[in-house]
């Protein structure tokens, strides 16, 4: 009888919760914030919660309702991030996968569930073809926009020369390490650069001396990194060891983690890395996240990272999820909105320079928008170098070459359409 | 023809006319094998006192780093932090032999392996709880480690060696030779020995289980804690080190799970080896990332020809 009792409790706690879950904009998160990669993921995670706990504190959650922010820890594994997704897509407006891995596994879930992603600056690049990718949008730079960037900054705007150099690709042995690859091979053959590709396994990210030796072997002109988690500050120590020359050592934007550097301080200097979003310590934002969610203790950040390149990178992601959700109650004139309503809100993005300045947020991401045709945004990215105690900005605004990008990206799309199939594709303005 | 050459010709010309190139690999192996020799001991000295392959021997290297940066990181000094980390892996041995080890004498080898699973999730999730995700600095310079480099000029070239792998090779060495006086020369050694032979006999002359469990879980901790430095102070200390314990796995296979020689010779073989291989065929023929799987190969290969691996003792059971 007491059994009965218990489980009857036990069931009427689900149902409340349940209920508790569903009140509000529930928008899950696919967290890391353990194994191998937490290094990466907590920073982030803690710049999304805390600008959704700053929106929830400040103003009510979005148009007068607050979201649920609730994060599921994958450990950044892909079959644990498809159980966090199947957890969570019941009463979710979204989904965030939070690994290229995961994203593939879910994509095409994500169809049949009617539920959007949103995969800011990772996932797979052809995502941009909206018509092929209806659910899902990765703004505000693919991968691919970033290696053309890396390749750009390199040539010095000229693309031609690139011919005749070497470059290393030092890459995760992982479906998000070799996203690039198709691009950078279009571009090899087409401008007479030598693309040497080097994996670093799961299992060797801390010991990667066999490929800093390959570099030493190689001496390529360039090294490019696509790593993720404790993959780079391995690499970037290994770098330092084997004196390649730091200046001409660059990472993509999840290789530009600031204690990666500050473990080889002045020795890292010149080491640069992409990044679609700026630190921007003195901004109103970072004002109302002190103010709302640090000084009241509803965060799990420590004052060390708040200035950091990727604490506030994962503001931006959540202010990108936020202006969806507002484009969206806009939309349907309600502020109770659903996953479909989402995905418009996705679609129709607009931050321009003055609603970043509306926001707090100027100069912390460039200016971009989005469309049925573009769910990527392409909006370009900065190059931060490493001074021997932070990033600076080192360049102007680069962008990638779209009239290069887009072809490969429709080519792309549509072999996974057809190795999909059926796969359903629609017209953009159609 | 292209082919055999290839494999046959043009690795060993490329060492020949890069000998300093190759003398450089020689010693990345060189420290990778001593880290994973340093490793499969661990597993080796609680397999030959009890019988239990101790899964959780990787992540006692992540807990055993993180506890010494931990200690460090609230103002205790490093060498004490050193001692307190080693006062925190006996509490650990103690525990470990009194809430899972003791309940469970006399149950099948299985039983005992799935423990040490339950052992490493517990430690990996009170790990985080503790010291959190993020990456952290070995306190390197703080424990008195050198962190600069010999350079060299063999044949005209350039030979690399950081002065902290040096130091790493060197303790290992020292940890080995103490190790083998302490099993060889020692009351507690031999009565560990004569546990690993027989369990029975052991008991019958009076040597005490509890004891001897907890005594080598406490050595597999101050080598997990050795272990700890050394990978740290090369790449930094996070979970992604407990990865790299797993390239003892084809050590022990290779080297036989009851032999610290093996261990530490199988540790070695793989090291150079593998390192050799990558650099010589698998980046120019297999497109690189050799190192993932040939360790494991390697084993499977000498398993073929001697299943108690090179210097494992044979096992005759009569039916």
């Amino acid at each position: 009888m007491k059994l009965w009792k218990q489980l009857a409790a036990a069931t009427a706690l689900t149902v409340i919760a349940g209920g508790a879950m569903a009140e509000g904009l529930y928008a899950p998160n696919m967290a890391y914030r353990t194994g191998p990669f937490a290094a990466l993921g907590i920073p982030l995670m803690n710049g999304q919660a805390d600008y959704m706990t700053m929106l929830n504190e400040r103003d009510g959650g979005v148009g007068g309702v607050k979201v649920d922010f609730e994060e599921c820890e994958t450990g950044y594994s892909t079959e644990k991030g498809v159980e966090c997704y199947e957890k969570t897509k019941g009463n979710a407006i979204v989904t965030q996968p939070w690994s290229t891995g995961i994203t593939l596994q879910v994509l095409p879930k994500t169809n049949v569930d009617e539920i959007p992603i949103l995969a800011p600056g990772y996932g797979f690049s052809p995502m941009s073809e909206g018509g092929t990718f209806q659910w899902a949008y990765n703004p505000p730079a693919s991968y691919w926009d970033g290696a053309y960037m890396i390749l750009s900054h390199i040539a010095g705007g000229d693309m031609a020369s690139l011919k005749g150099k070497k470059i290393a690709f030092l890459h995760l042995d992982h479906p998000f390490g070799k996203e690039p690859l198709p691009l950078l091979e279009q571009l090899a053959a087409e401008h007479g650069f030598e693309l040497v590709a080097i994996p670093v396994g799961l299992k060797e990210m801390q010991n990667q001396s066999a490929q800093w030796l390959q570099i030493r072997r190689e001496r390529p002109d360039n090294v490019i990194m696509w790593g993720w988690g404790a993959m780079n500050s391995a690499a970037i120590q290994e770098a330092v060891k084997t004196k390649y020359p730091m200046e001409q050592f660059y990472g993509v934007w999840w290789a530009g983690h600031d204690p990666d550097l500050a473990a080889v301080g002045d020795k890292g200097k010149g080491y640069k890395s992409i990044s679609w979003s700026m630190p921007q310590p003195d901004s109103a934002l970072m004002a109302d996240i002190k103010k709302y969610v640090i000084d009241t203790g509803k965060t799990q950040t420590t004052e060390d990272q708040l200035n950091s390149v990727f604490y506030q990178r994962g503001l931006v992601m959540s202010m990108m999820l936020a202006e969806a959700i507002k484009v969206a109650q806009e939309h349907t004139g309600s502020a109770e909105i659903g996953p479909k309503d989402l995905r418009w809100g996705l679609e129709n993005l607009n931050i321009t320079d003055e609603k970043l300045a509306e926001l707090g947020m100027a100069g912390m991401v460039p200016a971009f928008s989005t469309a049925c045709n573009n769910h990527t945004g392409h909006s370009g990215a900065w190059i931060l170098e490493w001074d021997g105690a932070k990033f600076n900005q080192a360049s102007d605004l680069l962008q990638a070459d779209q009239s290069v990008i887009e072809p490969l990206a429709k080519a792309k799309a549509a072999e996974y359409a057809d190795a999909n199939a059926p796969w359903p594709v629609t017209t953009c303005g159609g | 023809m292209d082919f055999l050459n290839s494999i046959l010709v043009k690795p060993f010309a490329d060492m020949f006319e890069a000998p300093d190139f190759l003398m450089q690999v020689l010693w990345e192996g060189l420290v990778s094998g001593i880290l994973y020799a340093l490793i499969a001991l661990g597993f080796v000295l609680i397999f030959r006192s009890s019988r239990i392959f101790n899964f959780a021997q990787g992540i006692m290297v992540v807990f055993a780093a993180l506890t010494l940066v931990g200690f460090h990181q609230m103002g205790v000094p490093a060498w004490i932090s050193v001692v307190l980390s080693l006062g925190v892996m006996f509490v650990l041995a103690v525990s470990i032999e009194r809430i899972v080890l003791r309940p469970l004498v006399g149950q099948p080898d299985i039983i005992l392996f799935m423990a040490t699973i339950g052992i490493t999730l517990f430690l990996i999730g009170f790990g985080e709880l503790i010291f959190g995700g993020e990456n952290k600095m070995m306190i390197t310079e703080e424990l008195g480690i050198p962190t600069g480099e010999f350079i060299f000029e063999p044949f005209g070239g350039f030979l690399l060696l950081e002065q902290k792998d040096v130091t790493a090779v060197a303790v290992a060495a020292i940890l080995v030779v103490a190790l083998l006086m302490f099993l060889n020369k020692t009351r507690m050694g031999r009565a560990i020995r004569a546990l690993g032979d027989d369990h029975q006999a052991a008991l019958s002359v009076g040597i005490s289980l509890q004891t001897i469990w907890v005594l080598v879980w406490f050595i597999a901790g101050i080598i997990a804690l050795v272990t700890g430095i050394a990978w740290g102070a090369r790449a930094g200390v996070s979970f992604a080190l407990e990865v790299i314990a797993y390239k003892a796995l084809p050590v022990l296979m290779l080297g036989g799970l009851e032999s610290i020689t093996g261990a530490i010779i199988g540790g070695l073989m793989i090291g150079l080896l593998e390192k050799l291989f990558e650099i010589y065929w698998g980046q120019p023929l297999l497109g690189g990332n050799t190192e993932t799987w040939f360790a494991f190969v390697l084993a499977l290969f000498v398993l073929l020809f001697r299943p108690q691996g090179l210097f494992g003792e044979r096992i005759i059971e009569r039916v």
